[in-house]
């Protein structure tokens, strides 16, 4: 018992070492789930917050008077003459009674532009499918412009409204607008107008510096092309300091135009664009965007609406502006639930476009890959597992498949191009061919993991079933088959959903694509033009229109919800199997 | 080869005990020999099993034993690099043979493993599965009537009686050994092979498994492989003693436990070895 001690001391010496490496591991663990659950907050919140706008939309409601002489021109009510009609017009005139002021072409171009010309092909389904409305004043429920709906989101600009401090006097200008005074002489514009003159010298500043910038480069600048489009750029650049330098003056009135912010000045039930800003801020001018409800040449209550963002840096004029907010004003722009967003299908119009025709050829797509990949997979799995004998052939087999595993899916597509489409001649874009490549894809991973999940069924419960006199197969179907079963649905809902999320094969065969009608939720949908989720997000992604940004994180919430919920259908599947045994 | 022991080169061949018993033969083997790839698991093995009798089979672990039990039944039909030789018959009847379908002989020869092994369904369904797939009760009463004797027989009706439906898993180890012998004989056998049947079991289960197959010895041929000496000498009325894939000797239990003839059994059953 004499080296005891010694090595109770060797122990204990690297006791506190192995203690040390313990923690460390813990730590390191820790610290690796924090991670990941932090990636995947940020992830998924700005994803969240991104896509708020588009769960809701403002939708303009208008009293369409069905003017027979326009959408029923033969006069007959028949679907043939009512399919001639012209119901843009009838949106249009509705509109327009509005505002009647908006005299010009190009006035009624930006009040029509409130809305997509599309939706008269809903007006004339209306009243195709019920002519009796012919003649009577129906409701009519249109999404505005993606760039309108923006607006009244507060995403487009900053807003602020100030209350008119003094009364104002109105009188005519000599070129047709309006002249506003304050009547008791204090200034009235005058915060507004350090405002304007704060941010006109910055944009000169920066303008200033921008032509000495580009003017120097191009200086240095041996190559021609690029010494070129360095000088236009320093032209421009200059130009844009000229125009503010005109804008910019401590005595002249100070101009607004396009590249200070808007201010409108609303009175006597109008609304009022300020042009000029006189120095003493006493006085500026004006012309009525909306008119007077009541023609005075005094305002006792007035308030300035400043709209913050310049209108060269917006999409919607400062017309549609006031516009919107005075359709709002009067209730007939209402904001609500998105629903067009799980109704429709893709369309250049944000406003119009839906994540449904994608959804219907995503599952489309999902059944055809779902009906081929686990019936195919699991009875390869069964064969190779139970019954096929061992030999080189089945090892060939065998590696094979796990190759297959690791194939880039692009391949997939290339090989569904070549054979279903070149050579069995199926159709392009089909969900069809979509859910065949796609099923190759998956296959691999179906029949991996029904293999191990074969393998997993203890060898007892099949030397049982022998043992009682059952055959093979009836060992495997009555037995290890259930057994295996949980395991064979969470590596095919796995692989399942792993085709979901797939774009690249679908590219070979022409399921990327700008798909305006969705299939069909039927036999004929599986060979009808389709895309899907996936490649959706894809598309809105890339999209110029800034209301898609939004619509791409819903859609890709949209996505998520729906592999979530294949996940979850898995884990009930599962946990419902393994309580029956 | 490696040897435990040393054993002199002139030892005797493979010796088999007369049988001395009045049973009438149910099971006949005739040099049979397995292979697993290249081993050779069993060699050139000849006895004759009783009719209505317990025979046991001991030896050392991978003495070949349970590879016997296994050709009695064409278990090792399973085993892609098995191969059996010799001849078995059941009843005079070849069990190698080329017309002979291996369900149809296991529904003959029923086995019991090592571990309880019950199907993860309830009770009734156990016990049912056999004679379900072999077409054995036409009504559900027949049925029910097959599935209560079995389980009276195999002596755990009173215990499971008011909870058929409940999973077999749920009942301990000795009730699943039980209900597995209750499935075996559900399916009405002629022979029941047991293998090692009590080694996952306490002994208190274990002295109801060992009642239990003295009754069953009335109605059925039983092959028993153990590897307690005390269990094969309590229950058996045959004793076969492996060694190294060989049958060294073979006689009634009596005479092998108090007079073997070979100095190998007499080593192994006083502890010398195994």
């Amino acid at each position: 018992m004499s080296n005891a001690p010694t090595i109770r001391d060797a122990v204990q010496a690297r006791l506190a070492k192995r203690h040390r490496a313990e923690q460390r591991f813990q730590f390191y663990g820790l610290a690796a789930i924090s991670a990941a659950v932090l990636f995947l907050a940020v992830l998924l919140g700005s994803l969240i917050i991104q896509s708020v706008p588009a769960f809701t939309a403002h939708k303009l409601v208008l009293d369409v008077d069905i003017r027979p002489e326009i959408a029923d021109p033969r006069g007959d009510a028949s679907e043939a003459s009512l399919r001639r009609g012209s119901y843009n017009t009838l949106i249009q005139n509705s509109l327009w009674a509005q505002f009647p002021e908006a005299g010009s072409v190009s006035e009624m171009r930006e009040l029509f532009g409130l809305y997509s010309a599309v939706n008269a092909a809903r007006l004339l389904n209306e009243v195709v499918n019920n002519p009796d409305v012919l003649g009577e004043t129906i409701r009519f429920t249109l999404p505005i412009s993606d760039d309108a709906d923006l607006y009244l989101k507060g995403l487009t600009t900053e807003e602020e409204f100030l209350p008119g401090a003094a009364p104002l006097s109105l009188a005519p200008a000599a070129d047709g607008g309006v002249i506003l005074r304050s009547r008791t002489g204090a200034p009235v514009f005058d915060g507004f107008l350090d405002l304007v003159q704060a941010r006109l010298d910055a944009a000169l500043a920066q303008a200033r510096r921008r032509a000495e910038q580009t003017a120097a480069q191009a200086a240095e600048e041996l190559d021609t092309d690029t010494r070129n489009s360095l000088e236009a750029e320093a032209q421009r650049a200059r130009d844009l300091v000229r125009a503010l330098e005109m804008a910019r003056s401590d005595t002249a009135p100070v101009q607004l135009n396009s590249q200070t912010a808007s201010l409108m000045l609303r009175a006597q039930g109008g609304v009022l664009r300020i042009s000029q800003l006189q120095q003493d801020g006493r006085s500026a001018q004006g012309d009525w965007l909306i008119g007077p409800d009541h023609a005075s040449d005094s305002a006792e209550t007035w308030s300035l609406w400043v709209i913050e963002t310049p209108s060269i840096a917006r999409r919607i004029t400062d017309r549609q502006i006031v516009w919107a907010r005075t359709l709002k004003e009067r209730g007939l722009i209402r904001n609500g639930l998105n629903t067009t967003l799980f109704t429709n299908a893709d369309s250049r119009e944000p406003e119009l476009a839906g994540v449904a025709g994608a959804l219907a050829g995503s599952i489309l797509t999902m059944i055809v890959t779902m009906l081929l990949a686990v019936p195919i997979g699991v009875g390869a799995a069964i064969y190779l597992e139970e019954f096929a004998p061992k030999n080189r052939l089945t090892d060939f087999i065998e590696v094979n498949i796990n190759n297959l595993a690791a194939v880039p899916s692009i391949v997939f597509g290339l090989l569904g191009l070549a054979v279903f489409i070149n050579l069995f001649g199926m159709p392009r874009s089909a969900p069809l061919v979509g859910g065949m490549v796609l099923a190759l894809m998956t296959l691999p991973t179906v029949i991996i993991s029904a293999r191990a999940a074969l393998k997993a069924v203890p060898p007892s419960i099949r030397e049982a079933a022998l043992g009682v006199g059952a055959s093979r197969t009836q060992a495997v179907f009555h037995h290890v088959l259930p057994l295996a079963m949980p395991g064979i649905l969470t590596g095919s809902i796995i692989g399942l959903a792993q085709a979901l999320g797939e774009t690249a094969p679908l590219l070979m065969i022409g399921m990327v694509a700008f798909i305006a009608d969705p299939p069909t939720l039927g036999l004929s949908g599986f060979t009808e033009p389709a895309t899907v989720m996936p490649v959706q997000i894809y598309i809105w992604s890339s999209s110029a229109e800034r209301a898609f940004e939004a619509r791409t994180a819903a859609a890709i919430l949209a996505l998520l919800t729906l592999l979530v919920s294949f996940n979850a259908v898995a884990i009930y599947l599962r946990r419902r199997f393994e309580r029956r045994w | 080869m490696s040897m435990s022991l040393d054993f002199p080169v002139d030892n005797p061949p493979t010796r088999y005990h007369p049988l001395t018993t009045q049973l009438p033969i149910k099971v006949a083997t005739d040099a049979v020999s397995v292979r697993y790839g290249d081993k050779l698991a069993l060699e050139d093995v000849s006895l004759e099993i009783p009719d209505r009798a317990v025979t046991a089979c001991i030896g050392p672990s991978g003495c070949g034993k349970s590879t016997f039990l296994r050709c009695l039944n064409r278990m090792n039909d399973t085993i892609d690099t098995a191969r059996v030789s010799g001849s078995i018959r059941i009843d005079s009847e070849e069990v190698n043979g080329r017309d002979v379908d291996p369900v149809v002989l296991r529904a003959r020869v029923g086995m019991v493993f090592q571990k309880p092994n019950p199907f993860p369904k309830s009770i009734y369904e156990n016990v049912a599965y056999g004679p379900r797939i072999h077409g054995l009760a036409e009504t559900k009463a027949e049925l029910d009537h097959i599935v209560e004797t079995s389980l009276i027989k195999a002596g755990l009706w009173a215990e499971v009686a008011d909870r058929l439906h409940h999973p077999g898993t749920s009942l301990s180890g000795g009730q699943q050994q039980r209900l597995v012998i209750a499935r075996a004989i559900a399916v009405n056998p002629e022979v029941i092979l047991m293998d090692e049947p009590c080694s996952a079991l306490d002994p208190i289960a274990t002295a109801r498994i060992e009642e239990l197959i003295d009754e069953l010895r009335e109605n059925y041929s039983l092959i028993i492989v153990t590897h307690s000496m005390a269990q094969a000498a309590r229950v058996s009325q045959m004793t076969a003693f492996f060694h190294l894939g060989k049958l060294v000797e073979y006689g009634p239990t009596e005479e092998i436990f108090t007079n073997p003839l070979d100095q190998r059994t007499q080593d192994y059953i006083t502890g010398r070895f195994g």
